[in-house]
């Protein structure tokens, strides 16, 4: 069997909240001194990618990315993580395609890897990124590709015949039998935090097969791609600012401090209205 | 009575003395095959270079082995320690005088030679190994510390010693008796045993006892020697050798680099992966238990002991290492499964769970009269689990996952690597134009710049550091984590990577002089970056202020020269400044400088210090709310009745901010670094120290 994951590279979220910067002319997130990580859902799916090769068997597991050379990185952990194999579409134009662009450009590489390699009977995606957190590449490379999907999967094993998933839902968690090939996005539980890599397989990743290919290569070469806004387009960003007005009760007394107090809580909410 | 003439007869009362020599040829051989098998086993190690620098290695050994300077640091035991072992060796010169005197042709055994040394000296120390050997039954029956290992062995030893020295005596007493041996008055004790003897047996009764005595003297002598090899008592030769092999470079530099490249395993969990001086280290353990005794980790009820590690590995290669080392050079080429012989076993001392909990404080290692190294094999066990194994606890996961990807340790942190130079107008490298104008780096630390509650500590640092008018810069957003936290918890790799990366950076710089206020960052780039080709001038903060100070560059009597107001202060040695830098004066000289402020001493303080909890990655572990060592330590500085805990390492700061939160009850005790002290001393507003700049 062959299960593909797809990953994104993006900027460390964690990042003190003083060196997040925006740039107001390319409507995106300054790099500053915050580094490049890959998005934790991400490495939930490769985790999860893994375990199901842990439990089934003979399957191989590809890390597919979209996205700048740094992104390698991304891609050597994945292999570092013990993923077979890796891919990297590059990209070109606009830092920040939108999914419906991202969605076209995973299609076509999935595409080419199958023409290679064979069917993929899985496609993981991450639930959601860090940094957009718009959560709609998997539902659009699903329909790009034409296969089924199902959202919020925690964790795949070898069914009857299918692939039995599990699935958390508002009410509980919901178990599914899935006929390959099919797409799902992948969300956390306990059971998926992404593993730390043995160093051994750390300098091993340095040796698999890192393949890279252009949007020329998938035949893509479109503006609207390379524009990477094929379904919105971001107006404005910015960081929201909070403010604190504080003010203190005064008086000499307790009593008097909490009557003023009162008084004032009066007067916003009737401000309010 | 000619003193000249003074002697007295070898082999009085004994038939049969050809018996002494027939009998002492399987002593020795058993001896002998005794210690050839460990040698044998010693060698099948891996190499390891400890037979270099022999002035240094001489002086070593007179002072611990001979001397006994570690052992003697205990008192009970040093004291009977010293007694059986100085007895031990006259009564090995005496009966060597015995045997030159009558197998050789020189009688040397007379005159005044015979009566002070032989007979009175030799009575004294045959004294002391009597008594030696008593105390130490009441330590082992009566008063029973939880450090020994009770073995029947161990008993056996006691007993035997005892009765050797007790038999010693008897057959002195009954032949002086017997013989009405006129320099009598010259043993006093074996004259003691004639005097107490005389009224209750017939010298018939003595003559007969004395034959009986001598040969149960004699047999139990030599069984006891060739015991020795095989027993804990073996120590007699280990211990020394192992004192001469000892590793010179202070326990700071006690981690070796891996070579990627070539290395087979990362991290030691094959016995045969050890070097020849692990296995002597195994063998040179006299179960004293003083390492266990001073482990942090065991003393808050943790299962880590030191001590069960050395002498369960010691069993390993006893009970099933020969196979395996015999037959290879350890690396695996061996006879197969043998070979790889696990050394991590859930159910020994040598357990994941024992591994992690070490805080490489290296109290064991100053600690062990033998110098066994305890840390570096807790290191390497590590190194094994986490590179090989990837098995860790959780919260050294989260710490290594972020050095990966923030070249920090502290996920979530709010802070920038230059937010606490906020109004200092420091220099940055990267944005000055002549670098080399800045004569020092002032290195931060991931601890200094990334916690809230160190930043004051390091922003009295640069302050202190512009009064005194040095000219220094930071790296800024260059600077990354030195690597300690990684080494520490067996992380190797990435600490390579993180060293060498620093490394770059501050030869781009062309730095020479570094100062910084992390311990850990300090001895990493002190004993470890020369592993990485980066060789520089290191000082810790106090070390540098202590010198500012010194060449009066430093006035501590400003308008804040009272800034003591009359407060105690006790100072918490770091383990990586103190026990593995040496460094135990500088912090305390700039203390006296804090005017109006007494400093008080912990119990356990300088070499001995005990650790904070912070050191060996422990600082990113959630600790049981039972077995915090942190709040032990706490406890002992608050038990001072210091108003001030003052320290000296960032992760000392937090860990001993939350554990005197925990201890200090209604008493108002403060946690602050030396450099913060100091600068309050100065007493300057932030603005005039800016001015002096
Ligand atoms: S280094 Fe410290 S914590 Fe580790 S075993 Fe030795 S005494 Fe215990
Ligand atoms: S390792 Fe050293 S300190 Fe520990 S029990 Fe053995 S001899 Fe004593």
């Amino acid at each position: 069997m062959r299960v593909l994951v797809c990953l994104k590279q993006i900027l460390d979220p964690d990042v003190p909240a003083r060196d997040f910067e925006i740039d107001p002319a390319a409507k995106a997130a300054k790099r500053g001194g915050a580094n490049l990580v890959t998005n934790i859902f991400c490495e939930n799916a490769i985790e999860t990618a893994l375990q199901f090769r842990e439990a089934a068997g003979d399957v191989k597991v590809t890390a597919l990315c979209y996205g700048e050379s740094s992104a390698e990185d991304c891609l050597r952990k994945a292999m570092a993580m013990t993923v077979d194999e890796a891919c990297l579409v590059e990209r070109e134009g606009n830092t920040n395609p939108d999914a419906a662009a991202v969605g076209q450009v995973l299609a076509a590489a999935i595409s080419r890897l199958e023409q290679d390699g064979g069917p993929f009977d899985a496609v993981l995606v991450g639930r959601e990124s860090g940094d957009w957190g718009t959560g709609q590449t998997g539902g659009v490379l699903a329909e790009e590709l034409g296969r089924p999907a199902l959202g919020f999967v925690e964790s795949l094993s070898p069914g009857n015949g299918g692939i039995t998933l599990r699935r958390q839902t508002d009410v509980g968690i919901e178990v599914a039998e899935a006929e390959p090939p099919f797409v799902v996005t992948i969300t956390n539980n306990e059971d998926n935090v992404p593993r730390i890599p043995k160093t051994r397989d750390v300098m091993m990743s340095y040796r698999k097969p890192l393949q890279k290919v252009s949007l020329a290569d998938l035949g893509l070469d479109g503006d609207e791609i390379r524009n990477g806004f094929s379904s919105f387009e971001v107006e404005e960003i910015f960081v929201p600012t909070d403010e604190v007005d504080c003010e203190l009760a005064e008086g000499d007394t307790l009593d008097e401090r909490v009557d003023q107090l009162a008084r004032k809580i009066h007067e916003v909410v009737a401000s309010i209205g | 009575m000619d003193p000249t003439q003074a002697t007295r007869e070898v082999f009085w009362n004994i038939q049969y003395t050809w018996l002494v020599y027939v009998l002492m040829v399987p002593t020795l051989a058993v001896f002998g095959w005794g210690f050839w098998l460990k040698i044998r086993r010693w060698r099948a190690g891996q190499p390891a270079v400890r037979f270099d620098r022999l002035g240094e290695r001489f002086q070593l050994f007179l002072r611990n082995a001979v001397g006994q300077g570690r052992t003697i640091k205990s008192r009970y035991a040093g004291l009977f320690h010293s007694l059986v072992y100085t007895g031990f060796i006259v009564l090995f010169l005496a009966t060597t005088v015995v045997a030159i005197h009558h197998d050789t042709p020189l009688h040397i055994m007379k005159g005044h030679f015979y009566l002070i040394f032989q007979s009175l000296i030799v009575d004294i120390f045959g004294l002391f190994v009597l008594v030696g050997a008593a105390l130490a039954a009441v330590r082992r029956w009566v008063s029973k510390p939880a450090k020994l290992v009770y073995t029947d062995e161990a008993s056996w030893i006691l007993v035997s010693i005892f009765v050797m020295a007790l038999t010693g005596f008897i057959v002195e007493g009954w032949r002086i008796a017997v013989t009405d041996d006129v320099w009598a008055a010259w043993s006093p004790v074996g004259n003691l045993f004639a005097r107490a003897s005389d009224p209750l047996m017939s010298d018939a009764a003595m003559q007969t006892g004395h034959v009986v005595i001598w040969w149960f003297h004699l047999l139990v002598a030599f069984g006891f020697i060739a015991w020795v090899p095989f027993s804990k008592m073996s120590h007699v030769f280990t211990a020394p050798l192992n004192i001469f092999t000892a590793n010179l470079d202070g326990y700071g530099g006690s981690l070796k680099a891996i070579d990627f490249e070539t290395a087979e395993r990362f991290g030691i969990n094959h016995l045969g992966d050890f070097t020849w001086k692990d296995l002597l280290d195994f063998d040179a353990c006299t179960e004293c238990g003083r390492c266990t005794d001073v482990c942090p980790a065991n003393t808050v009820g943790k299962s880590l002991s030191p001590r069960d590690i050395i002498l369960d590995l010691q069993a390993l290669m006893h009970e099933r290492g020969d196979s395996v080392l015999a037959n290879g050079n350890g690396n695996g080429s061996g006879n197969g499964d043998a070979a790889l012989l696990p050394i991590i076993d859930q159910k020994t001392a040598v357990s994941p769970e024992a591994l992690f909990s070490c805080t490489t404080c290296a109290a064991c290692m100053e600690a062990c009269p033998v110098h066994i190294e305890q840390l570096p094999k807790i290191v390497d066990a590590r190194r094994y689990l986490v590179m090989e194994e990837a098995e860790f606890p959780e919260g050294m996961m989260d710490m290594m996952n972020s050095l990966e990807s923030r070249q920090h340790p502290f996920a979530g942190t709010q802070f920038s690597r230059v937010d606490w130079t906020e109004g200092l107008d420091i220099d940055v490298m990267a944005d000055m134009d002549d670098p080399a104008e800045a004569e020092v780096l002032m290195w931060v630390g991931c601890g200094g710049a990334l916690v809230e509650r160190n930043r004051n500590t390091v922003r009295a640092t640069a302050k202190l550091l512009k009064k005194a008018g040095v000219k220094f810069a930071i790296l800024g957003r260059e600077e990354s984590c030195s690597g300690d936290p990684a080494r520490r918890v067996g992380n190797e790799f990435l600490f390579e990577m993180l060293a060498k990366g620093n490394v770059e950076t501050l030869d781009r710089y062309g730095v020479r002089k570094v100062v910084t206020s992390c311990p850990h960052c300090f001895n990493s780039f002190r004993n470890e970056y020369p592993q990485f080709g980066g060789s520089y001038e290191v000082y810790h903060h106090t070390q540098f202020l202590d010198q500012l100070v010194g060449s009066g560059k430093l006035p501590a009597n400003g308008p804040g020269a009272q800034a003591g107001n009359g407060e105690t202060i006790t100072f918490h040695d770091p383990c990586y400044l103190g026990r593995h830098n040496g460094e135990y004066d500088a912090p305390r000289n700039l203390l006296a400088q804090v005017g109006g402020a007494r400093q008080v001493e912990m119990h356990r303080s300088r070499n001995t210090s005990f650790c904070c909890g912070g050191g060996g990655g422990m600082a990113f572990v959630d600790e049981p709310p039972d077995q915090r060592v942190n709040q032990e330590r706490a406890q002992e500085a608050v038990d001072t009745g210091a108003d001030v805990v003052a320290v000296g390492c960032p992760f000392c700061a937090t860990m001993l901010d939350d554990g005197v939160n925990a201890r200090r009850g209604e008493r108002d005790v403060k946690v602050k670094d030396v450099a913060e002290l100091l600068w309050d001393a100065v007493g300057e507003t932030e603005e005039t120290g800016e001015a002096a700049s």
